[in-house]
């Protein structure tokens, strides 16, 4: 959804060109920024340090900043007495397999709604985008008896088919499909393609950048999802990272601060890697779309 | 320790977590292990009088065959295996599955199998989950092969709901004062404290004189903690028809005295999350606190040879009554079992009293059948004598399959109680006023 | 944009180019279309447009664990639920407890947006990605972590916090503990995770403001700060409305911090709508219960942002 679509358009500039200067630079400013950047990025260092404390270090009063010597036993422990790898397994299939199938599904009714003509379009539409808003924890009940009732509680398929089904990635695909030139589509019909081809061979290369950006973001969204993961994954083998985490977290290892600290290492170094390779699709696809998906 | 091989968290956690579906983690992660671990029932907790019902006897079966599937939590999971291997050497067509479940899922996990009809034949089944699941009517009753006077009574009420047996208690757990006898001596103090004046006394002077932090650790939000104090007052949570009545004198009474030691900032009242009483009461800061059978060997692990010798356990002080809380597992058979001549067999095989004294030795889980403790192996170690001496005295939250909901209730007024000053009169009627609404299911 | 009047227009859109002259291929336009639109809408209806329907059906019943096999024996009650819901004191405290979040999380989390916004838009010319991208990292990662770290953070004995106080001199305070001081801790933590959404959105409200606007009023006399008030904040407005409702909507929302955090406590202190429909659902089972909690909270988001679109756009 646009941000500011009545008045001003939203145009971003270009990653790369917000480094040409503009305008004055004003001291104060670059104080304030880094200043403000220190206590963003300060929770991070903590927790990684923290990650290599050995037990010692949290008993010590006062604590220290820094470990008294790096250690590898609170990672140890995450792999030796909890089952981490399956933990990351899970995310990972669940965020991929969401991923996969939300760049197939939302782009296929996205071009329907934007360029094909058909009884029931304007209801699908009004039906999609009335649901845009409404707070997860609604379907969260329904949901699981709907799940409990087809037997796929604890199972891949209940913790993915739900999410297949967001109605932002219809959104944005529309927008941008409807941006895409008629003339592309029938050039492409003249020269007998069909209606599936012309989606798969034309449109689809061209909305590249914007798949791009769903993709990471669905991904994202997908990887750090709570609340559903948590009433659906009853059982430890089917825990996603997060549920693990929260779960020992508030559990019986409420104590042992390094190994929650390498859990969240855990969850959090591959977003971070994902961001900080495609950063500028996310924040240009958020700062165009307005949302976090 | 592991969170699939133990049942029991270390750290007496201080708040009670909403961790649902699985939930009672509130009991679970929180309280020590305790409500998937503890329970217990007492005869006058229960409010039932008449006989409960069992069903008819199963006639021993010539042969037994097929494949049994047992839940068990924690360590119990873990280990049970050795344990079944002696049935299906008696058995030998029995082949018994056992699945480990964590303490932390049981609840969700066997909802979630009640639902989807995928129940095991047998499981385990904490004391005071038993309510909440016979309310469900996936448990089979329990046939009149058992004799309720071979168990503790408290354990074995934990099994009845609305007059039916639906399960055999397994092991239990009761709570006993753990006090650092060097810190006592050094406050002027050689015998545990018998009443509730000797135990404010003997807090009062660990701190003052004994150079702790603390007095005593109390939980500032733990049903389990408080309904020992109830007890002893000589009051309960129903009484013999099974009304409610949390603000009856004696309760008010039992708030009042829990209350003084928060009052008195004998204990502490902002607990940080996390906090762990082993190494708090190694260090002797926190000199004295209420806890299972499984402290005996925390303390010893966390404090190695220089705790050695400096600390005891004592009995419930005394006012009316020095009852405890009984808690600990039962074993259960699933309605929905294909083979439940096999399945009760085997709970016999598990209640058997030489089963239960293997099971002592291997997983030091106390027997609740009151025969096993005659046996050298619990007689010869003083601290575990004087739990199965206190087990003669005590009692269980009562059976109703609503009882999650009111401990959950239970423990946020005892924390409004403990930590912002809600007179005792006002919290037994709070008490009470929330029991009525919630009901007991029934 | 709104959302209702974005679907209004575009339902009347669709209802326009329905209304357009068909040929003889109608139907087979037809079958393509819904061929495009049948995976989604499949899922869309089963997964998300059922359930919503199906939550509203299930606030009106006493819907508990022994229906779960058998769904639609579930006890009919009335408005029984809502009836028990609105003299509940328990979810009286956590619908306190929720909008004393938004009323402070919303505001401080749009004004440090806005303001990192603007001191990356017009008052630094290097390093602009490299802040963009700091400040956006918390946004990015999962909540349960960052809340596992800051509780880490704020822990009374050993956290960073009190390390830091404590060699000013200063005893920091048992912060998730107190009563007091538990949910402005969850609200700072919020503010601090989501100001970098606030000013990504911002930053591009910002540069879409032709320069020659800021140029004039500099020719007029204006300082920086008379530049922000009568140039920034107008052009800005529809953005600021935008991320009002989006943050509130969000807010409004709550569950996780307080979950990993506190638990709910102290005293119910940090207990959320959201938490108490968890665990009146999932606790206790009491599915009937926990989807009228959720309804209501879905009408107060709904009331709320139908409101924010009322009045903060008519008004200056």
């Amino acid at each position: 959804m646009t941000t500011a679509p009545t008045t001003a358009p939203v145009a971003v500039a270009p990653g790369g060109a917000d480094e040409a200067p503009r305008g004055r630079s004003v001291p104060w400013a670059y104080i304030l920024l880094t200043a403000g950047l220190v206590l963003m990025i300060g929770p991070f260092l903590w927790m990684v340090l923290g990650s290599v404390k050995p037990a010692a270090d949290f008993l010590r009063n006062p604590p220290t900043f820094l470990p008294s010597a790096a250690t590898t036993d609170n990672y140890g422990r995450l792999f030796d007495q909890l089952d981490f790898p399956k933990f990351f397994f899970n995310s990972s299939v669940i965020a991929l397999a969401v991923t996969v199938g939300t760049l197939v599904f939302c782009p296929m009714l996205g071009y329907a709604l934007a360029k094909l003509h058909w009884h029931g379009k304007g209801v699908i539409m009004g039906l999609v985008l009335a649901t845009l808003m409404v707070p997860a924890g609604i379907t969260l009940i329904p949901n699981f008896i709907l799940m409990s009732n087809l037997g796929l509680v604890n199972t891949y398929p209940g913790l993915i088919l739900p999410f297949l089904a967001g109605p932002f990635g219809v959104f944005l695909m529309r927008q941008f499909m409807l941006g895409v030139p008629d003339e592309l589509l029938e050039a492409a019909r003249m020269d007998g393609a069909n209606e599936f081809k012309v989606f798969w061979s034309v449109v689809m290369p061209i909305a590249t950048p914007v798949l791009a950006t769903l993709a990471i973001l669905t991904f994202l969204g997908n990887w750090n999802s709570f609340l559903y993961p948590l009433v659906m994954a009853q059982e430890p083998a089917m825990y996603t990272l997060p549920v693990a985490l929260a779960t020992f977290a508030t559990g019986q290892y409420q104590a042992d601060h390094g190994m929650l600290m390498a859990g969240s290492v855990m969850l959090v170094v591959p977003v971070l890697i994902v961001f900080v390779l495609f950063q500028r699709w996310i924040t240009e696809g958020i700062a165009t779309t307005g949302l976090k998906g | 320790m592991s969170l699939r091989t133990s049942p029991r968290a270390p750290d007496r956690a201080p708040r009670g977590r909403l961790r649902p579906l699985m939930v009672t983690l509130a009991c679970v992660a929180l309280l020590a292990g305790a409500c998937g671990t503890n329970s217990g029932g007492g005869a006058a907790a229960s409010g039932s009088t008449g006989p409960a019902s069992q069903a008819p006897a199963i006639s021993p079966a010539a042969s037994l065959a097929g494949t049994l599937t047992v839940w068990a939590m924690g360590n119990e999971g873990v280990q049970l295996k050795t344990l079944a291997a002696g049935f299906m050497k008696a058995n030998p067509g029995v082949t018994v599955n056992v699945t480990p479940v964590d303490w932390g899922q049981a609840v969700a996990k066997l909802q979630t199998a009640i639902a989807g009809n995928q129940t095991p034949d047998v499981s385990q089944m904490g004391t005071d989950m038993m309510g909440q699941f016979a309310a469900t009517g996936a448990l089979d009753p329990v046939p009149a092969n058992f004799e309720p006077g071979a168990f503790f009574q408290g354990a074995w009420n934990t099994n009845v709901i609305n007059g039916t047996v639906y399960g055999v208690p397994w092991y239990v757990e009761t709570r006993l004062l753990y006090y650092r006898t060097d810190i006592a001596e050094k406050a002027g103090i050689t015998a545990p404290p018998a009443t509730w004046e000797e135990l404010t006394a003997m807090a009062k002077a660990m701190q003052s004189k004994g150079g702790a932090d603390w007095g005593i650790s109390l939980g500032t939000k733990n049903w389990q903690e408080y309904l020992p104090f109830l007890w002893s007052a000589g009051g309960d949570v129903m009484d013999a028809s099974g009304a409610f009545q949390l603000n009856s004198p004696q309760a008010v009474e039992a708030l009042t005295y829990y209350q003084s030691f928060f009052n008195d900032k004998l204990s502490p009242a902002s607990v940080p999350e996390g906090f762990d009483i082993t190494p708090a009461f190694v260090a002797g800061t926190h000199p004295m606190f209420f806890s299972g059978p499984w402290h005996l060997g925390l303390i010893a692990k966390a404090g190695g040879a220089a705790i050695e010798g400096k600390w005891a356990i004592a009995p419930m002080p005394k006012k009316v009554t020095g009852t405890s809380f009984v808690g600990g597992s039962n074993v259960v058979v699933y309605k929905n079992s294909k083979n439940k001549d096999a399945a009760w067999a085997f709970v016999q095989y598990l209640s058997d009293p030489a089963t239960q004294i293997a099971w002592y030795g291997d997983v030091t889980d106390l027997p609740a059948v009151q025969a096993a403790w005659s046996d050298p192996a619990l007689t010869s170690d003083p601290n575990v004598a004087m739990f199965g001496a206190q087990l003669k005295d005590t009692k269980a939250q009562p059976a109703m399959a609503t009882w999650s909901e009111l401990a959950t209730s239970l423990n946020s007024t005892l924390e409004k109680l403990t930590t912002a000053g809600m007179s005792p009169q006002d919290a037994a009627n709070e008490m009470q006023s929330e029991a009525q609404k919630i009901g007991t299911g029934s | 944009m709104t959302v209702p009047a974005l679907a209004q227009r575009e339902v009347q859109g669709a209802a326009a180019s329905a209304a357009s002259p068909g040929s003889g291929w109608r139907w087979r336009d037809d079958l393509i279309g819904w061929a495009f639109a049948a995976p989604f809408v499949i899922l869309f209806l089963l997964f998300l447009a059922f359930p919503i329907a199906a939550s509203f059906a299930l606030s009106f019943t006493s819907f508990g664990l022994r229906d779960l096999q058998n769904p639609v024996g579930a006890t009919f009650v009335g408005i029984d639920n809502y009836v028990t819901l609105f003299s509940d004191p328990k979810f009286f405290t956590s619908l306190f407890n929720t909008v004393y979040f938004v009323v402070l999380g919303v505001p401080l989390t749009l004004v440090f947006g806005l303001l990192i916004a603007n001191a990356l838009n017009r008052g630094i010319t290097r390093f602009k990605t490299a802040y963009r991208v700091g400040y956006y990292i918390p946004v990015i990662t999962s909540i349960v972590a960052i809340a596992v770290v800051w509780r880490f953070l704020l822990n009374p004995d050993v956290g960073l916090i009190n390390m830091a106080l404590s060699s000013l001199g200063i005893k920091g305070p048992a912060w998730l503990a107190d009563p007091a001081l538990a949910m402005p801790s969850i609200i700072a933590m919020a503010v601090w995770r989501n100001l970098g959404f606030a000013m990504i959105v911002f930053l591009a409200g910002l540069q879409a403001i032709p320069a020659v606007l800021y140029e004039a009023a500099s020719i007029d006399g204006a300082g920086r700060w008379e530049a922000f008030r009568s140039v920034t904040l107008p052009m800005l407005r529809p953005t600021i409305l935008f991320m009002t409702v989006i943050t509130t909507i969000g807010y409004l929302q709550l569950f996780e911090e307080p979950f990993v955090m506190t638990g709910g406590g102290p005293l119910d202190k940090t207990l959320s709508v959201t938490m108490y429909m968890y665990q009146q659902g999932f606790t206790f089972f009491h599915q009937g219960y926990a989807s009228a909690v959720a309804y209501v909270l879905f009408v107060i988001v709904a009331i709320v942002a139908f409101l924010q679109f009322k009045f903060l756009r008519s008004d200056v």
